[in-house]
């Protein structure tokens, strides 16, 4: 006979008394009857029946392992049943979540939006501000380079008005007979030509623009030294008038000042021809130039500090 | 009083709006003459005597703001008062239509007598072109903002011409 001692404390007041008989294994208690051990098993058989589904889900749980990146069959099933749930659940779940985060948490977003747009709009001023400082900065920087090269002095102004007629091209300018400025003093910017004084007050002037009818100015073709008047035709065109049909002249040339008159200064760009016409008769070429100023577009010019020989 | 006052505020927000604003935000031929509707108003309206100088006057005013040559739109201002006041007395002034009208062809008027005087008197090759093509659209832009001031003057007024 052998006498085993049971698993865990559950034999520990019991002695399993295995007998051999042979076939068959038998726990007998030593000195307990069947009864007794029936009322064992009645009392404990919750914490057994614990025991026993935790030992085989245990082992339901190895067993498993083997397969568990395949689902099988039951999880199959569990999930065939409870992905359309679980979607519309989820579906349930957005919809309050976006009704929480677009409506009733946002409460304060309407204070904070127009607080943003403020910011936006003080931020945009700015960029533009700089914008603008830079191509002020730009053209001033042109100016100044231009103030350099002339040979005479000068007087910076800005543009402060236009011309209120639409058939005369004039500008007034800040600068009058208190910085120096006559009439008849000739006017530039950085591209060339702007004109020349004709009005004096004592703080402001009026320009005539080399484009207004009543304008001329002496010039020379760069290339080919071909000599002229320079006249405004209205609009931002001008024309060198008084130029002998012989004369080489072309599309593209550049006109300069001629410094003849003594107004402008010998060489000042004034503008590029643009379309040449020679007649079968007469004595002069009909000549288009474009000036180099944009007159439509004129900010800041310089006033050549210079007396007028007219 | 009140009334001479009111004119001289409209003056001076027109030569304001004539000086700093119409030239920077209209194209060339549709800078609109706001001195031409006083001009007509004083036509219609005005006194001989102190109309006659005050057309005169907006014609100086016109002629200091624009071009160079002084005295230009003074004369063709007058003219075209003298003109208004001689056949105002024919028509129903208070309308606005005709006011409106009266504005238009006073502002091609003037361009005329501008493109005449300066071919007269002075060495200006060219400028009719200039100013023949824009008398057209000068007097329209010119009589619709003569119809909004007649408009904001007297809004509910009906008229009828005479």
């Amino acid at each position: 006979m052998e006498t085993h001692f049971g698993r865990g404390g559950l034999a520990s007041p019991y002695l399993f008394v295995v007998q051999d008989f042979g076939q068959s294994l038998l726990p007998l208690s030593v000195g307990y009857t069947e009864s007794d051990m029936l009322d064992f098993v009645k009392k404990h058989k919750i914490k057994m029946f614990a025991g026993i589904a935790l030992l085989g889900s245990l082992i339901f749980y190895s067993l498993s392992l083997r397969h568990k990146e395949h689902a099988n069959s039951f999880e199959r099933t569990v999930l065939s049943l409870t992905t359309p749930v679980a979607g519309s659940v989820s579906r349930i779940d957005v919809f309050i979540s976006s009704i929480w985060n677009d409506y009733l948490y946002l409460v304060n977003v309407r204070q904070e939006n127009k607080r943003l747009r403020e910011t936006i709009t003080i931020l945009n001023k700015r960029l533009v501000d700089n914008r603008e400082a830079v191509v002020e900065h730009d053209r001033l920087k042109k100016l100044m380079g231009l103030k350099d090269i002339l040979p005479v002095s000068t007087r910076a102004a800005l543009v402060v008005g236009e011309d209120s007629s639409p058939w005369f091209r004039t500008v007034t300018i800040d600068r009058g007979e208190a910085d120096g400025v006559r009439e008849g003093m000739p006017v530039v910017a950085s591209a060339g030509v702007v004109g020349r004084i004709v009005k004096v007050a004592h703080n402001s002037s009026r320009v005539l623009l080399l484009s207004d009818h009543a304008s001329g100015i002496a010039a020379v073709v760069q290339r080919s030294r071909a000599r002229g008047v320079v006249m405004g035709k209205g609009g931002n065109i001008c024309s060198l008038e008084f130029s002998q049909r012989g004369e080489d002249v072309r599309t593209g040339d550049v006109v300069l000042t001629s410094g003849i008159g003594g107004v402008f200064p010998k060489g000042l760009p004034i503008g590029e021809i643009t379309m040449v016409k020679k007649g079968e008769y007469g004595i002069f070429q009909t000549v288009n130039i474009r000036p180099f100023v944009n007159i439509s577009r004129l900010e800041e010019v310089l006033v050549v500090l210079q007396k007028s020989n007219d | 009083m009140i009334r001479q006052a009111k004119i001289v505020l409209l003056i001076i927000l027109a030569v304001i709006l004539q000086v700093a604003f119409f030239p920077y935000h209209f194209a060339d031929p549709f800078k609109p003459n706001l001195f031409m509707i006083f001009v007509v108003y004083l036509g219609f309206r005005g006194n001989t005597l102190w109309g006659g100088v005050g057309a005169l006057l907006l014609g100086l005013l016109q002629d200091s703001t624009g071009g160079i040559y002084f005295g230009l739109n003074g004369f063709s201002c007058l003219f075209i008062f003298i003109v208004l006041k001689t056949v105002a007395h024919r028509l129903f002034t208070d309308s606005r239509p005709l006011m409106v009208l009266s504005v238009f062809l006073a502002t091609v008027l003037n361009g005329l007598l501008n493109l005449l005087t300066l071919l007269v008197f002075s060495v200006v090759d060219g400028i009719y072109s200039t100013i023949l093509s824009d008398i057209i659209p000068q007097g329209i832009i010119t009589a619709l903002i003569a119809y909004m001031v007649c408009s904001y003057v007297a809004p509910g007024k009906r008229e009828e011409m005479a």
